[in-house]
């Protein structure tokens, strides 16, 4: 019998996902942004007076921030919609935004991390904003703990739903907390209109942000395609198991 | 009250899909039962019944269809349930309580008047007149049976729900099933699962069939809905919300009395955790004995609070008291405020404990105003966040390990307010924030108890 090798089985094939337009545009839109955001942290902002190159670093850190702050924001807004409208494609983009939330807010704490040991000296201090960032990353890492402890998927919606809700109360504080306590921590430079950036970096900055929310919604709707498909093979099985068994 | 008028069904569902998992458990049934009328579901094991009889109660949300009590009320709505009589494949019983207490609590939460009478009857009518002041942990398997038909036959229901209620019953106690039903609930709409299609013809039921989550014939087609004779009755009203709270905070303490499984535990765990911790620090701080006993206080109360929050909704969950809390006419908000009630308390007297514990063991002063008042709210706080994050971890795998994980981040800015006020208190830091820091408890306990009353209702029912 004639060996088959999988390259020759049929299947979408590794580009054919590029084939969508909305998907090629997302695409193209997350090389350009991204392009555009690298060279303009790297050759268009000058270096800075004091810190010289190492505050670049905040190309990265400002916009992880940013993301994980928006993130949670629409996982609030998805749990709340599954929990109101009951439909589960609401429940994949929390799920979807939380994971990449907690990915961006590990990113944001790291960045901070090597950037507090240049400016600071010190790789962590217990400031407000930090240590509230860290309470932040750890109720959103139990929010995927708790959806990984439920077997039930519709339990297991439903209980993140409100993890996913209550968790949010975590993001005005974290915001907020460098202006209700002492802290080393600058206060935002961009939303401050005194906050004294040059427009060169402000620019720059302001691409970043552009692209990694860029990158935020590539990843968001990758990461509901897979959830998604998870969920299908899932009802393929149980219909197979009932097919099964009718015939017997 | 006799009348003779056109009917509509007392129990109807129409196109129930329930998936449990990846299992599609129903797949479309539909039935009817006309008030006064009884219909057995048969069926192997797995076939669907216990889904069945939980969707109709309003257990478990249906994926497709709908159920309607009394024509048009979905069980959903805590009103509707006051005319819905439940027993589930196990009877919902607080082992620590006698059969007249768990009687007279499901009473409570039905407002079945007279209840004293009502409640002598229905242990009478099911053989139990005898034993109604022994503990229920006494009770053979088949006296729990009888006992649990009484609670769900308690109110007069209009409609029954029944699991096997011929379970653990021998075989005079079947025979009995009859007279039971005829003496406590007899205009009462009843749909019960057997394997035993004797037990259907001697309650004079119709029988369905259920395989694979369908029904095999349609018993829609069956229920005589013309003019009839109906019983009418003036339905008890459903207790207050601060009734419901109350009775279920008597309840969970005269368990706790009688059981003293949650507090003796608490009181020697901060005891445990005075010492322990004292003994660590102390080698390390010398004479920094203050803001040793300030650490220890508050990380020592935010423990007690995660161990016994872990059991709050735990045990009722285990033993099947939470699907008669969940089936009781009441909204769920209020089964949340009386378990969050009960671990406020909790919390505020091992945390009032511990401020005497540490007190003694340090020689320090921290039996101040503003420390009880600190302990009292962040109690509170502390409870807020705990009873909602309980709730959640219920059905969870490991449930003991992933509840610190989840309930301690929320929780650390009530640490932090603590430790500023007590340190304000001692005069370790200087006390001008203190206003502050309560303020931010206050917030804490206000937010989180307004989430959790609106946040329970959808976390409790599968």
């Amino acid at each position: 019998m004639r060996q088959v090798r999988t390259t020759e089985l049929p299947g979408p094939g590794r580009l054919a996902v590029l084939r969508e337009p909305a998907t090629a545009a997302l695409y193209a839109a997350l090389l350009l942004s991204m392009g555009l955001a690298i060279f303009m942290a790297f050759l268009f902002a000058p270096a800075e007076r004091v810190q010289a190159e190492v505050y670049r670093i905040l190309f990265v850190h400002v916009p992880s921030a940013w993301l994980a702050f928006f993130a949670f924001g629409v996982v609030a807004l998805g749990s709340a919609m599954f929990l109101i409208r009951g439909r589960s494609r609401w429940d994949r983009l929390a799920l979807a935004s939380a994971e990449i939330g907690v990915l961006f807010t590990t990113l944001c704490l790291v960045t901070g991390s090597v950037w507090g040991r240049s400016v600071w000296g010190v790789w962590w201090q217990w400031d407000p904003r930090l240590t509230t960032t860290l309470i932040m990353w750890f109720i959103y890492v139990s929010y995927l703990a708790l959806r990984s402890y439920i077997d039930d998927p519709d339990i297991r919606q439903r209980m993140a739903s409100v993890v996913g809700i209550v968790g949010v109360v975590s993001v005005p504080i974290v915001w907020f907390s460098v202006e209700w306590w002492r802290s080393l921590h600058p206060t935002p430079s961009v939303t401050n209109p005194g906050g004294g950036m040059p427009p060169e970096m402000l620019t720059a900055l302001l691409v970043s942000v552009a692209a990694f929310t860029v990158f935020y919604v590539v990843l968001v709707r990758q990461r509901m395609q897979l959830e998604l498909a998870v969920a299908e093979l899932g009802i393929l099985r149980e219909r197979l198991h009932e097919r099964n068994e009718e015939s017997a | 009250m006799q009348t003779t008028r056109p009917t509509s069904p007392a129990l109807a569902a129409d196109d129930l899909h329930v998936r449990l998992g990846q299992r599609n458990v129903l797949r479309g049934v539909s039935l009817a039962l006309a008030p006064g009328e009884r219909m057995a579901v048969v069926g192997p094991n797995g076939a669907g019944k216990t889904t069945l009889l939980r969707a109709l109660a309003g257990l478990l949300r249906p994926r497709r269809g709908r159920v309607a009590l009394r024509g048009s009320q979905s069980p959903e709505d805590p009103a509707a349930r006051g005319g819905l009589g439940f027993l589930g494949h196990r009877p919902p019983l607080y082992p620590h309580l006698t059969a007249r207490e768990n009687l007279a609590f499901a009473a409570r939460l039905q407002g079945v008047p007279e209840s004293a009478e009502r409640i002598q009857s229905a242990l009478a009518t099911v053989g139990l007149a005898t034993d109604a002041n022994r503990l229920v942990r006494h009770f053979s398997r088949g006296m729990q049976q009888r006992l649990g038909l009484a609670l769900a036959l308690l109110a007069d229901p209009d409609v029954v729900l029944l699991d096997e209620p011929d379970a653990s019953l021998d075989s005079a106690g079947v025979g009995d099933l009859p007279r039971m039903l005829d003496a406590l609930a007899p205009h009462a709409a009843v749909l019960f699962s057997t394997h035993d299609e004797r037990v259907a013809h001697a309650l004079g039921a119709r029988i369905a069939r259920l395989e694979a989550g369908r029904l095999t014939d349609d018993p829609r087609k069956t229920p005589d809905l013309t003019p009839a004779t109906v019983h009418t009755q003036v339905r008890p009203r459903p207790p207050s919300l601060g009734r419901a709270v109350w009775a279920m905070i008597a309840k969970d303490t005269r368990v706790e009395w009688r059981a003293r499984e949650q507090v003796p535990t608490l009181l020697m765990f901060t005891l445990l955790a005075a010492v322990v911790f004292d003994m660590a620090f102390i080698a390390a701080l010398g004479s920094e004995v203050a803001a040793v006993a300030v650490g220890v206080l508050w990380i020592s109360v935010l423990l007690a609070a995660t161990l016994a929050g872990t059991r709050l909704f735990a045990t009722e969950y285990e033993r099947g008291t939470l699907d008669g809390l969940l089936v009781a006419p009441v909204d769920p908000s209020g089964i949340y405020l009386a378990k969050f009630t009960l671990l406020a308390i909790e919390t505020a007297f091992v945390g009032v404990a511990q401020l005497v514990f540490l007190s003694l063991l340090l020689n320090v002063s921290l039996f101040r105003p503003p420390t009880v008042g600190a302990v009292l709210l962040a109690a509170a706080a502390i409870s807020a966040i705990l009873a909602l994050q309980s709730s959640l971890v219920v059905s969870a795998r490991a449930r003991e390990m992933l509840m610190p994980l989840l309930a301690i981040p929320p929780a650390v800015p009530v640490l932090l307010a603590g430790v500023g006020i007590t340190l304000g208190a001692l005069q370790v830091t200087p006390a001008g924030q203190q206003g502050a820091w309560f303020g931010l408890l206050a917030v804490i306990a206000v937010v989180f108890l307004a989430l959790g009353m609106v946040l329970y209702p959808h976390a409790a029912r599968g």
